[in-house]
């Protein structure tokens, strides 16, 4: 038995059916890197739902044996939510790629954010649309030459780190799979973090990617929070490393709120337990449904 | 790869105390490496099959089988001497040590690469173990360790030989750049 220290091993959560991404893909690294950490947290596969948008990035939920939903693009984080509120003994995990996740559904974020509903959203950030052939995402750099940008991007990128800093994130971080052991670390800290929980894996895309973004370079270049005198506890401090993304590689917590808040699923809970006293019975309802003949205030309670 | 470089082989195995490493727990180890190897090979073979690759998917097939073979004789040897006594050394303590990079595979990479692939997952094994051997108290992990080291040289060289036996690389042509992903 290969297990981890609490008696769950990492190949429990990798399923049968196997990758297509392409051979040198960074998202192989992140997999393994995930699995690994969810065997350290020990809730056992079907105790946890992991649920994708659309991208190369976001087939990862067919990868692993935990209950999967590979989405629409973009509504990751919403169906996460709403899975979340619904059952909140599942430990939900959200994940996909730049574009799914600053773009097309942009608009969740800072919702997902402000909520602070415990789930770990994983962005597999790679600068690409990779899937669709190598179009400009939002992270990519100014001056990126694309298919789509042949003369360089005029666009200034998104930088995620800061985006959900400023939104008021309360674990904030990010990882590479060229550092596996630090990727699958941060990642298990993210996942036990009591609330939201961002982070950001930069993924390089073999095929469309630039060289300097490659695993390599990663390798090369990565700054390792863990051995600098770094305090994670200091929002701004953490806004202030924050700004450094797309010119250095700094991975580990750059911020994790040493007094986390209840969390919006467990105000939920308390609310409805508050609210029980005064609900109608069940039996009630369905006499009242019976009673209703369509028309607008005709039930009584 | 050589002095700082060298010393960075050993984060492969966090939570590892060399100094204080029995001989039971370094068989574990040991197993557990060729272990990890092997789940590689075979993600890797999977992946070249998935992609028409054929000749590098057998070779890295090949190797799941040679890196099992090494696995099997030194759990075989830890069963000689310690029986079932309880490990304590895990899967979570390594990473990457034998395997190779996830980031070495290509599409449509070649036999040659496949094996130069190998050959480099060897060397990084060698430097692990002989860049390990130093910190190493107990003399019976010594022994092992310097043993395992000799094991990644010979390996190295049964892969040079299967290289040698290959057909020279066929340089890249036009056709091979004919299906350059485009745009939709």
């Amino acid at each position: 038995m290969d297990a981890t220290r609490n008696g769950h091993d990492a190949r429990e959560y990798k399923s049968d059916l196997k990758p297509i991404w392409c051979p040198g893909c960074g998202d192989f690294g992140v997999l393994t890197a995930l699995t690994r950490a969810l065997a350290n947290v020990g809730r056992p596969p079907h105790e946890i739902a992991l649920v994708s948008g659309i991208g190369c990035s976001s087939r990862i939920p067919g990868y692993t044996t935990a209950y999967g939903f590979n989405s629409v693009h973009g509504r990751a984080l919403p169906i996460a939510q709403g899975i979340k509120l619904a059952n909140p003994d599942l430990l939900v995990i959200a994940a996909g790629g730049d574009g799914d996740g600053f773009s097309i559904g942009g608009g969740h974020l800072p919702h997902v954010v402000r909520r602070n509903v415990d789930l770990t959203y994983i962005v597999m950030d790679n600068q690409v649309y990779g899937l669709t052939k190598g179009q400009l995402s939002p992270t990519a750099a100014l001056g990126t030459h694309t298919v789509t940008s042949p003369e360089g991007s005029l666009e200034a990128p998104v930088n995620p780190l800061l985006y959900v800093l400023a939104y008021g994130a309360r674990f904030v971080a990010q990882g590479t799979p060229a550092d596996m052991a630090g990727l699958s670390a941060i990642l298990e800290e993210a996942i036990r973090f009591p609330g939201f929980a961002f982070v950001n894996v930069q993924s390089p895309c073999v095929t469309f990617g630039a060289p300097e973004q490659q695993l390599k370079a990663h390798k090369e270049g990565l700054k390792q929070l863990a051995k600098i005198d770094y305090d994670p506890t200091h929002r701004m401090k953490a806004m202030a490393l924050a700004q450094t993304y797309g010119r250095e590689l700094w991975t580990g917590v750059f911020y994790r709120d040493p007094s986390p808040p209840p969390t919006y699923d467990a105000l939920v809970r308390e609310r409805q337990r508050a609210l029980a006293a005064d609900a109608l019975p069940r039996e009630r309802i369905l006499e009242l449904f019976a009673q209703h003949d369509g028309e607008p205030g005709r039930a009584e309670a | 790869m050589s002095g700082q470089d060298d010393r960075t082989r050993l984060a492969a195995t966090p939570g590892i105390d060399f100094a204080h490493l029995t001989l039971r727990d370094a068989l574990d180890l040991a197993v557990l490496i060729e272990a990890e190897a092997q789940e590689r090979y075979e993600e890797l073979a999977q992946q070249m099959a998935t992609h028409d690759s054929p000749a590098p998917a057998a070779f890295f097939r090949a190797m799941a089988v040679n890196e099992a073979k090494h696995g099997a004789q030194l759990a075989e040897r830890r069963r000689a001497l310690f029986a079932d006594a309880p490990r304590t050394v895990t899967r979570a303590m390594l990473w990457d040590v034998e395997a190779p990079d996830y980031d070495e595979a290509r599409a449509f990479m070649s036999a040659h690469e496949a094996m130069r692939v190998a050959l480099r997952a060897e060397k990084k094994a060698h430097v692990f173990f002989s860049t390990a051997l130093p910190e190493i108290g107990d003399p019976g992990v010594e022994h092992l360790f310097t043993e395992l080291c000799a094991e990644e040289v010979v390996h190295q060289d049964l892969v040079k030989a299967e290289l040698a036996k290959l057909p020279p690389e066929r340089e890249a042509g036009d056709d091979d750049f004919a299906d350059e992903p485009n745009a939709q």
